[in-house]
């Protein structure tokens, strides 16, 4: 087992684990309940976008008790400072990279499930279940980036026949490579996951030292995100398991997997 | 010395958020819901350019124009140099609020509160636009001015992006969620069937604009005739390849 994995494993759980900060009590992926209704696409009604953003929020916290109705909540409640021109330029590049991604994990899987199943039909239910987790978090980010009016990538058509290409042609190499691949993928993805839960909860910590209160956007995409990540890192160890190191050229093979998502990653940060 | 120090302290409030930090916050980025949208101009620079704008009927997008509207804003006449792009500005400036006024003027109704079949996209993207170039109406008559400006090679670039921006708007407020290529033919389009009926609107003399209306009925009728055949179009690629497939699966060809 080469070195890296291991290691990125470490740093992907140090955040989760050892926190000593009290700023990030509202990490632990589980442990909030963050309605998964919650990104809801704009709403049709105009004039109450903003207040249904603002109930939908204290619904989330009040809703402990189910008779509560919606309280009249100030329609913009406890305004934050304006994001820097740094700070929205990085989610909106972060978040346009995290649909572009899901779309390609979507793809990849869907596109790998016929032919490895036909070859090992016992496959299935672990396909299954990896294909659904990835279209819950494409929809999880489609829905994100039309809330917040983040581009899609101009290279959507491109990524769609690159995923494609990429889940079928591994999966007629055999189950390791098909394996492989998913090994290779979700380590580069899990760590650009993991750089954006840093990147976040820094934020969250200067919010908190100015005595600014941390948003609810915030709190439930770290969580979001964390959650995300987790179950990455689950497939993974499915894909390591499922003999992955057993795929020939391995070394070759994750590289080049690893190399194109890194510079598909490069290239949907700016277009 | 008063003048100077007036004119001082305009110097001041303008350099304090420089003119080109514009573009940076007009980007469309990440929209948040919970920190507070920046002002999209500063406080002087609004104050100089929407008084301007009530001189416009009567004197065009001109340095005249924004010399009375400093005036009246208690500002020195000298004060509009600091525009740095001058009329371009106080055009850029109609654009920009005209855009932004949209999600307050337009209403639609609230899903519950209709009886019968909600409003459809399209017929939202439909109202805005036509909400959009009404708001023309009041300036329509300096406003082929206002487009040779916007069309210099300097601004062209500016003004390009302030329509594309324009256009996300519009489909934003209309609640439109696609997120995939189609997001991109669908700003598009609208930028190209905007600026057309926007150029046909300064020629139209008709009451209340109906011609105007008409023309863009008509083109939005094409657009969507197009968009369909492209969709058919992608679609009926995805399917061959897919039965493509499926047929060679069945002849045992593992694939
Ligand atoms: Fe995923
Ligand atoms: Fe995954």
């Amino acid at each position: 087992m080469p070195p890296t994995m291991p290691l990125l494993r470490s740093i992907a759980r140090i955040p989760s684990r050892q926190t000593p900060l009290p700023v990030l009590d509202f990490l632990a992926p589980r442990t909030i309940a963050i309605p998964h209704r919650q990104i809801s696409p704009p709403s049709s009604s105009l004039s109450s976008r903003h207040h249904s953003t603002a109930s939908t929020t204290t619904n989330s916290t009040n809703n402990t008790n189910p008779n509560s109705t919606p309280s009249p909540a100030p329609k913009y409640p406890s305004m934050r400072s304006p994001l820097t021109p740094e700070q929205s330029s990085f989610l909106d590049s972060a978040l346009r990279v995290n649909q572009a991604g899901e779309l390609a994990a979507v793809l990849i899987y869907a596109s790998q499930t016929p032919p490895l199943i036909r070859a090992h039909p016992n496959l299935r239910p672990l396909m299954k279940h990896m294909y659904d987790q990835e279209a819950g978090h494409f929809q999880y980010f489609n829905a994100l980036i039309a809330k917040h009016r983040v581009r899609p990538t101009a290279m959507y058509p491109v990524w769609h026949a690159a995923a494609s290409v990429l889940g079928w042609g591994t999966a007629v190499m055999g189950r390791e490579a098909a394996m492989a691949c998913t090994e290779a993928v979700e380590t580069e993805i899990g760590s650009h996951y993991n750089e954006q839960v840093r990147v976040l909860l820094d934020w969250a910590e200067k919010m908190e030292g100015r005595g600014e209160e941390v948003s609810a956007e915030f709190k439930g995409m770290v969580g979001e995100l964390r959650r995300i990540r987790d179950e990455e890192l689950e497939h993974l160890d499915h894909a390591v398991e499922n003999d992955a190191k057993g795929a020939r050229p391995y070394e070759l093979l994750t590289n080049v997997i690893r190399g194109g998502c890194r510079t598909a990653i490069w290239i949907t940060e700016r277009v | 010395m008063a003048p100077i120090r007036l004119s001082k302290s305009v110097f001041g409030t303008l350099r304090v958020k420089p003119n080109h930090t514009l573009p940076i916050r007009q980007r469309c980025l990440y929209h948040s819901y919970e920190h507070d949208q920046p002002p999209p101009f500063p406080e002087a620079e609004s104050s100089i350019l929407s008084a301007a704008m009530r001189h416009v009927p009567d004197h065009g997008f001109t340095n005249a124009a924004l010399k009375f509207g400093a005036r009246d804003a208690g500002y020195l006449d000298v004060s509009t140099n600091l525009l740095p792009r001058g009329v371009f500005d106080l055009i850029n400036y109609h654009l920009v609020t005209q855009r932004l006024a949209l999600k307050d003027s337009v209403q639609f109704p609230t899903e519950g509160q209709v009886e019968g079949k909600a409003m459809g996209v399209g017929a939202k993207v439909r109202a805005l636009t036509l909400a959009r170039l009404r708001a023309n109406g009041p300036i329509i008559h300096r406003w082929q001015e206002a487009l040779a400006i916007m069309a210099q090679p300097t601004y062209a670039p500016a003004s390009v992006a302030e329509l594309a921006r324009l256009a996300d708007e519009i489909w934003f407020l209309a609640a439109d969620t696609s997120v995939d290529s189609s997001w991109y033919t669908k700003r598009a389009s609208l930028s190209a069937l905007y600026a057309a009926s926007d150029v046909f609107m300064t020629q139209d003399t008709s009451k209340d604009f109906i011609e105007t209306e008409q023309f863009f009925d008509a083109r939005l009728k094409d657009v969507s005739r197009m968009g369909s055949f492209m969709g058919a179009v992608g679609e009926w690629v995805g399917y061959t390849g897919h039965s493509a497939v499926n047929v060679l699966r069945s002849k045992g060809v593992r694939i």
